[in-house]
This record gives C-alpha cells, structure tokens and sequence, in this order.
C-alpha cells in the first residue's frame, strides 16, 4: 500500500494542461466498461492499487472509458445490477493467492448479458501484480478485436542517479508500480532493451579505466562485453533482428556514430565530424541514421544512408534539438526551448516524419525529455524533470491519451522500453 | 465510498436484469508468460573512486588531484578560454614533473545538459583540455580521456557560481 502511494496518477485532463492533445468530442468510439471488483478479493490487493492500475490501463488505451468509482459485488454472480445497463461492458475481477498469485476477468456484454471474455492469469512473483494486470486488459482489448495495446506489458527500463559518480539500473512496468533494481553500486548508464522480447539489455559500465559496453541477459545473468572506447561509449539503437546496434564512440576522442556487428565485433564508422555526432537511430527501413549533431553550430537532427557519407539536416526550426527517437519514416525530437545557465530550461517534444517534415508539437510547457516510441511506433514514452525529480509520461498518437506517472526522488538518467 | 458500496450490493442482488451464466474460469488458466523472476541483482563495479569535492584552494576552485588545476568552461561551450590558460601551463609542468605513467582527464557538465549530448559535451572539454596540453609539448599517448557527463557534480546548489564549478575538466594520475 505503500508503494502505492508513491504512484502518483495523473489523469489525461490534468497533464491536458501540459499536453497537445486532448480528446475529441463527438464521435467517441470507446467502450464503456463497468469495473467491480470481487468482494472476496485478496485482502491486500482490496481497495484502490489492483482497480487503480486497471484502470490505467483502460484509458491510456484510448479504447474505453471506465468507471470513475470502483464497484465492488460478488464475482461468481450471474446478475447483471440494473444500474450498470448504461455500461457497454460489465468487467469482474478477483485477485487470488493460488499459484503464487492470480487474477480472475469475466468481461459481459451488459446489453445481452453474455460473457465475452473470461480468462485466469497466474505467476509466482506475487511483486509483479502489475503485468497481471496489463495482460489482462489487452487481452480484453484483443478480444473486442480493438487496435492492438500490446506495449502495456512491456517492460520499461531505466538508470538514475543515487549519487555523485553513483548509478543504478531499474526495471519497472509502464504505470511504476512495479521497479525492481538490477544494477546498483558504480557507474552504470544508457540502458538499451538488445531484443524485442527484452530479454537482454546493453549498458554503459564506468568500473574499469574505459567506458565498457556489455549486454546483459536479466534471466539468466549472463553478461557479454561488446566494445570499449576512449571518451564515451553509449549503445543507441538495436536492429530489428539484433544482430547490429547503433552506437557513440570516440576511439580517438571524438564522438562519431558507429555501427557495430555483434554477431562478429565488426564496427564501421557513420559519421565524421570534428563536433558532435550521437543518439543514432535506424530510419528508412534500417538503411538510413538520423541523429544528433552540432555541424551547424547548434545541436539539431540530421540524416545520413547507412552506405554513403551526405549529411542532411532535417529540422528547420529550434536552435537546440538535442535528442530524437525514430520508428520507420517517423520521428519524435526533443527541443530546448530557453537558454537559461542558471535554472531549469524549457524542453518540448515534436512528431516528425523522417524527411523532416509534417512537424507537430506533442507538449507545451515544462521540461520533457528522452522520447522513446513504443515498439509498434504508435505511443511516445517521454520523462517529464523537475525540481531534482521526474515522471514518465505516455502520449498514444492514435487515440489522443496521455498519463503521467511520478518516479519518486532520483532524475532519471536514460530510459528505454 | 460506504454508501455506494451498500448501493451497489444492493442493486446486485435487487434491481437484477436477465440473469447471466456465471463464468466458469476452470480449465481457461493462462500463465502470464514472460514474467518470470529476473535472477539479475547484481553490484557493477565501485564506480569511480575518486570523489571530488571542488573545495577553493588559493582562491581558486579545484577537483583534480595530483597537483593538477581543473579547467573551467562556459555554458554549452568546449572550448578553453584564454582565463584558462596559465593552469594548462601549470598541469603541463605538472605532467613533466610526474614523470611516467598515464594522466586521466574526465570532462563534466552541469545538469542542464541531456542525455548522450551532455557526455559528448564534456568528452569534447576533455579533449580540448588534451590538445592544450599536447600543445605544451606532452606526447598525445600519455592521456586517458573519459567524459563522466552530469554524473559527478562537486556541488549541487542552484546557483550560477555552483553549475560554472560543474563545466569542468578535472585531472588525475591514472590508477
């Protein structure tokens, strides 16, 4: 319960006053769904923390609108209350502590009254009730044969800082709920998911006398160093089928982009600038690199093909557009807005497609950093900082939703899911 | 909360419509695949084991160690300034007076910086410091360059004095 309250959850009309986007009236597609939690539930997940995630779950989708109080009534019950028929839908749980820890769902079509969707969930890590969750509602989402919500049961990993020259290396899942450190003591940063199936991850290692690549399998704990460098050593991007991954270094103390092969350790080098090159990311079907360069004089995007050395610059405006993601022809930049040398600056992030064009702004005000799209390219993680804190934000590009989570305490370093 | 409780129970056994078939979950059991216990909990390294403080010795603020002058820099900036230039004399002669061994230089930033760019920023700081430095006539082989980004601040107050005394190339005897 404690945890919870730490879990701060901002609801899409509040971050409205930060975020572009907003729900559209008329012509609202969404589902009404009725949540009533089994009265028989287990004792510790009663009250707000399993609804609460839940229902998180159903409005960053975009595809319903739940019920703004939590109900409770018997879950075996084969009444539907006459009150619930304004809901489309009637959705029962119950959180039981068999095999560890497991989750009931009956979905009802409250009109007709049939079950549309039933299923138990189980696992042994009671820790991770969080993902019984997450699974259980896209698989209702799946089922009502609604666009795919997928990347609520991935996994987000992130660094932050414990102290000077200290770090730690977290996983968690998209709402915070659940965080568990992997990595602690030393200097451990840039994590970055090596697989779509996140079972390894690389990081930056400051523990010997040169920043150290490794890659990391969080089941098995197997660990497998990639590369060294001089200077700095950050892997960027990971090709669709893991075998190559972009990444920082300065070999002779300049910070170029390379591409390294890890299946046989071979690195060829992108760029050459006497400035600054980093943050690559695969575009154009992995033939191309946009990346985050100061060859004008400030920190902007450009793009280079993989096979050629032309630079194209591709943002036209803001003087200080210092991080980007890419997801096939799109990509998501942050700009900093203010040159402030002595308080926070103004940080906002902007969709684009790949040729530079179509610039639209996704936030308004504050600091927000590190945008990461969702592996299907249709949601922006981003990490919202202030006063020596932060909160990761999601923004759905389809269905216009948003939602901040706090992360107490520490700023995070590096994020990626 | 109780009211609406009571209501709702009420109503769940009272205001029924057409009654429904309870759902039968036995025998529709899914594991939630895929998450399983990470086995990983594990401690990477001491970190860094000098710790500078950045304490004002002889009127001038100081993080390096062995004799060294830390070398200080504008906002967004890598470039070291003719302020600058008689302690990359000083750290020059301290490297000749050293003798063997590698010198380690670590560039840093102030936290306004971000991500990837900020570590390039200070990698940059600490190479300029190394090319100053090969300009005295040091052989470019004798330097380590690391850049340690925003992650090792000597101060932490919100003032301009304090994040100038974070752009910054710190010095010490490589160990």
């Amino acid at each position: 319960m404690k945890k919870f309250l730490m879990f701060l959850f901002v609801s899409s009309f509040i971050f409205g006053a930060d975020a572009k986007f907003s729900i559209e009236k008329g012509g609202d597609a969404r589902k009404s769904v009725a949540i009533i939690e089994a009265n028989d539930s287990l004792n510790q997940f009663r009250g707000d923390s399993f609804y609460s995630i839940l229902l998180a779950d159903m409005k960053i989708s975009g595809h319903f609108i739940p019920s703004k109080k939590k109900l409770s009534g018997d879950f075996h019950s084969s009444v539907i209350p006459a009150d619930l028929k304004s809901y489309q839908y009637i959705l029962k749980y119950k959180v039981t502590n068999e095999s560890g820890l497991s989750l009931y769902v009956a979905l009802y079509n409250s009109s007709n009254g049939n079950v549309v969707f039933k299923k138990s969930y189980s696992m042994n890590v009671a820790s991770k009730y969080p993902f019984l969750a997450h699974k259980a509602i896209s698989d209702i989402n799946d089922a009502l044969n609604l666009e795919t919500i997928e990347w609520i049961n991935r996994y987000v990993i992130f660094s932050r800082y414990t102290a000077p020259r200290k770090s730690e290396i977290v996983l968690a899942d998209y709402t915070l709920n659940y965080q568990k450190t992997i990595i602690q003591g030393g200097l451990n940063l840039f994590p970055k998911w090596g697989d779509k199936d996140q079972q390894s991850f690389y990081y930056t290692s400051f523990s010997g006398k040169l920043p150290t690549l490794y890659r990391l399998n969080i089941y098995t704990g197997k660990k497998d160093m990639i590369a060294t460098s001089p200077g700095m050593l950050v892997c960027s991007d990971v090709s669709k089928n893991s075998e190559k991954i972009l990444a920082t270094m300065a070999p002779e103390g300049q910070p170029d982009i390379y591409e390294i092969n890890v299946m046989n350790g071979a690195k060829k080098r992108i760029t050459d600038f006497g400035g600054i090159d980093v943050g690559g990311r695969y575009v154009d079907d992995e033939s191309r690199v946009v990346f985050v360069s100061n060859r004008l004089g400030y920190a902007n995007i450009f793009k280079q093909s993989l096979s050629g050395s032309s630079v194209v610059p591709l943002i036209s405006r803001g003087k200080n557009n210092n991080q980007c993601d890419a997801f096939e022809d799109k990509i998501v930049y942050a700009s900093r807005e203010t040159s402030s040398a002595s308080s926070g600056n103004t940080f906002n992030l902007y969709l684009a497609n790949s040729n530079g064009g179509n610039i639209y702004p996704l936030t308004g005000s504050g600091e927000n950093q590190y945008p990461r799209f969702s592996t299907d390219g249709k949601v922006i993680l981003f990490v919202k900082n202030s006063n020596n804190s932060s909160q990761i934000g999601y923004i759905n590009l389809e269905t216009k939703q948003s939602e901040l989570f706090s992360l107490s305490g520490k700023k995070v370093q590096s994020i990626d899911w | 909360m109780k009211k609406n409780l009571i209501l709702s129970i009420t109503a769940l056994v009272l205001l029924s419509g057409c009654a429904q078939k309870a759902p039968n979950l036995s025998g529709d059991v899914s594991d939630a695949t895929g998450y399983g216990d990470e086995s990983v909990n594990m401690n990477d390294g001491n970190g860094i084991t000098s710790s500078p403080n950045g304490a004002m010795i002889d009127g001038r603020y100081n993080s390096s160690s062995d004799g060294f002058q830390s070398i200080y820099f504008s906002f967004g900036k890598y470039n070291v300034e003719s302020d600058m230039y008689n302690y990359i004399s000083k750290n020059a002669n301290n490297i000749e007076n050293i003798g063997s061994g590698a010198i380690k230089i670590e560039g840093n930033c102030d936290e306004f910086g971000t991500d990837e760019y900020n570590y390039a920023l200070g990698l940059k700081r600490a190479k300029a410091v190394k090319e100053a430095l090969v300009s005295k006539g040091i052989g470019e082989d004798k330097f380590i360059l690391v850049s340690l980004g925003e992650s090792s601040p000597v101060c932490s107050e919100p003032t301009e004095v304090c994040y100038s005394r974070n752009r910054r190339v710190d010095l010490r005897v490589a160990r």
